[in-house]
């Protein structure tokens, strides 16, 4: 095997690269597709199939209802929460008409203020490297997510 | 500035740091840009969504389709490293992942089931074109790209964010860390201990490169304990040589798909792979004997 790296990784920049000199942003139809299964998986929570025992719901969502002009929930952002392993996990959900459009982790998203910087190069220190915020290997599960994000659909839903 | 979001069934965290004065609301904008990209890649790689790029051309053999640079790059990349590996890594794993039971869409929970397809159907049974940016599948097969399109995303990603002097982009496990945390101080990556997964086993100091690891502890077969999502394509079984396979390497996609192929190989090969493509790792046994492969090994 002969000496491939700078090969390699030439392969890997034109591969951003075509992508960037494409231009190549969204269709609508791609963006329309990938909203149509967060509408599924939205159904599929209205439906109980996601556990959730507080949920009464149980309308059986055909292409009738699916059709219903009336909105099963408000559009807006809501926040949910969950629990997972690393503690307590909170996220933001945006609807639009029925569809989730965004989920991102809101309590995580947090700002830097002057005082934690600080203290920052203190604590590095402290925890020499066994206690470092980036970690390779370790997949965060998506169940406590999934959890929050139900929780931020019921707040969501119009009665 | 730090934002989380979910993509390709795992939490996508972006950090950009902010000690040497750049503008939250500007570091903001250029994360969101940065997510649009794992949107993209996954509108175009899934293998869970029938509508996607990557389905819809596997649904069609012995002509050419056109496709995407979001699928073009991330496939001929993977071919690359087939090719290279004499198909010891190879992407049209996809019908035996699907077999294995990892065959569920995150979002909507539905399970896919293809056609049956040919069990013999390799590698050079895909064929692209780069002047017409074209697929042809020889005969009928499912391409999984799970070993290269999160790292692909990642690189994108960086790429978007590369106007910022320092920042991370952190996919589930797959890493790549650019200039500086804060003033003096690199960013920090640990190795997660592949038993006890509350702790990291090893710390890396990493600048401009990325880290993947690929794991048998983290995506079980539900049904069969045994086997795992990373499988050899010759018996279509899950190698138990290794617990976690690592490497370093200038880019995400480079890391990602070479920390694949080395979990399935022997330490040597993985040592000679590595070594030419100007990367490095670490191997974990099951009884965590770390091994180190690639690289330098007086400086690593």
């Amino acid at each position: 095997m002969g000496k491939m790296d700078k090969k390699w990784v030439v392969l890997c920049s034109a591969a951003v690269a075509a992508v960037y000199a494409g231009g190549f942003y969204t269709t609508e139809q791609d963006a329309v597709k990938m909203e149509s299964a967060h509408y599924e998986f939205l159904n599929k929570q209205t439906n109980g199939q996601v556990s959730n025992p507080n949920k009464e719901k149980t309308n059986s969502l055909n292409s009738e209802t699916i059709n219903t002009p009336k909105q099963q929930y408000r559009d807006g952002t809501y926040t949910g929460m969950g629990m997972n392993r690393r503690g307590e996990i909170q996220v933001s959900v945006t609807l639009k008409k029925d569809k989730i459009v965004d989920v991102q982790i809101s309590d995580w998203g947090m700002h830097y203020s002057e005082e934690d910087v600080v203290n920052l190069p203190d604590q590095v220190v402290a925890d020499q490297s066994y206690n470092v915020e980036n970690v390779s290997g370790a997949t965060y599960s998506t169940e406590a997510f999934k959890n929050a994000v139900q929780d931020a659909l019921s707040q969501a839903e119009n009665s | 500035m730090r934002k989380i979001k979910l993509f390709m069934d795992t939490l996508i965290e972006i950090k950009i740091a902010t000690w040497n004065g750049t503008a939250e609301k500007e570091a903001e904008a250029a994360a969101e840009r940065a997510f649009e990209h794992f949107r993209k890649v996954e509108q175009a790689c899934s293998r869970f969504n029938p509508e996607s790029e990557l389905m819809r051309a596997c649904s069609i053999a012995g002509k050419p389709v056109n496709i995407s640079p979001y699928l073009f790059g991330p496939l001929k990349f993977a071919l690359e490293v087939a090719n290279a590996t004499d198909g010891r890594f190879d992407p049209t794993i996809g019908k035996a992942m699907e077999q294995h039971g990892f065959n569920q869409n995150y979002l909507t929970g539905e399970r896919i089931s293809t056609a049956s397809i040919d069990s013999a159907a390799t590698y050079r049974d895909i064929i692209l074109d780069e002047s017409t940016r074209s697929l042809r599948l020889k005969k009928p097969l499912i391409i999984d790209l799970g070993a290269v399109a999160k790292g692909f995303a990642i690189d994108l990603a960086a790429a978007e964010l590369n106007g910022f002097e320092g920042y991370i982009i952190n996919a589930g496990g797959d890493v790549y860390a650019r200039g500086l945390e804060r003033k003096d101080t690199p960013w920090k990556i640990g190795l997660q201990h592949p038993v006890k997964t509350a702790e990291v086993i090893e710390v890396f100091d990493i600048s401009n490169q990325a880290v993947c690891t690929s794991g048998s502890y983290e995506r079980k077969n539900e049904d069969n304990p045994e086997n795992h999502h990373i499988i050899l394509p010759e018996t279509t079984r899950s190698p138990n040589r290794w617990v976690s396979s690592t490497v370093i390497a200038p880019s995400a996609m480079l890391a990602d798909a070479l920390s694949t192929a080395c979990f399935l190989m022997e330490a040597e090969e993985a040592d000679i792979l590595l070594e030419a493509a100007g990367a490095r790792g670490r191997l974990i046994t099951p009884e965590l004997k770390i091994v180190k492969v690639g690289g330098n090994k007086d400086d690593i």
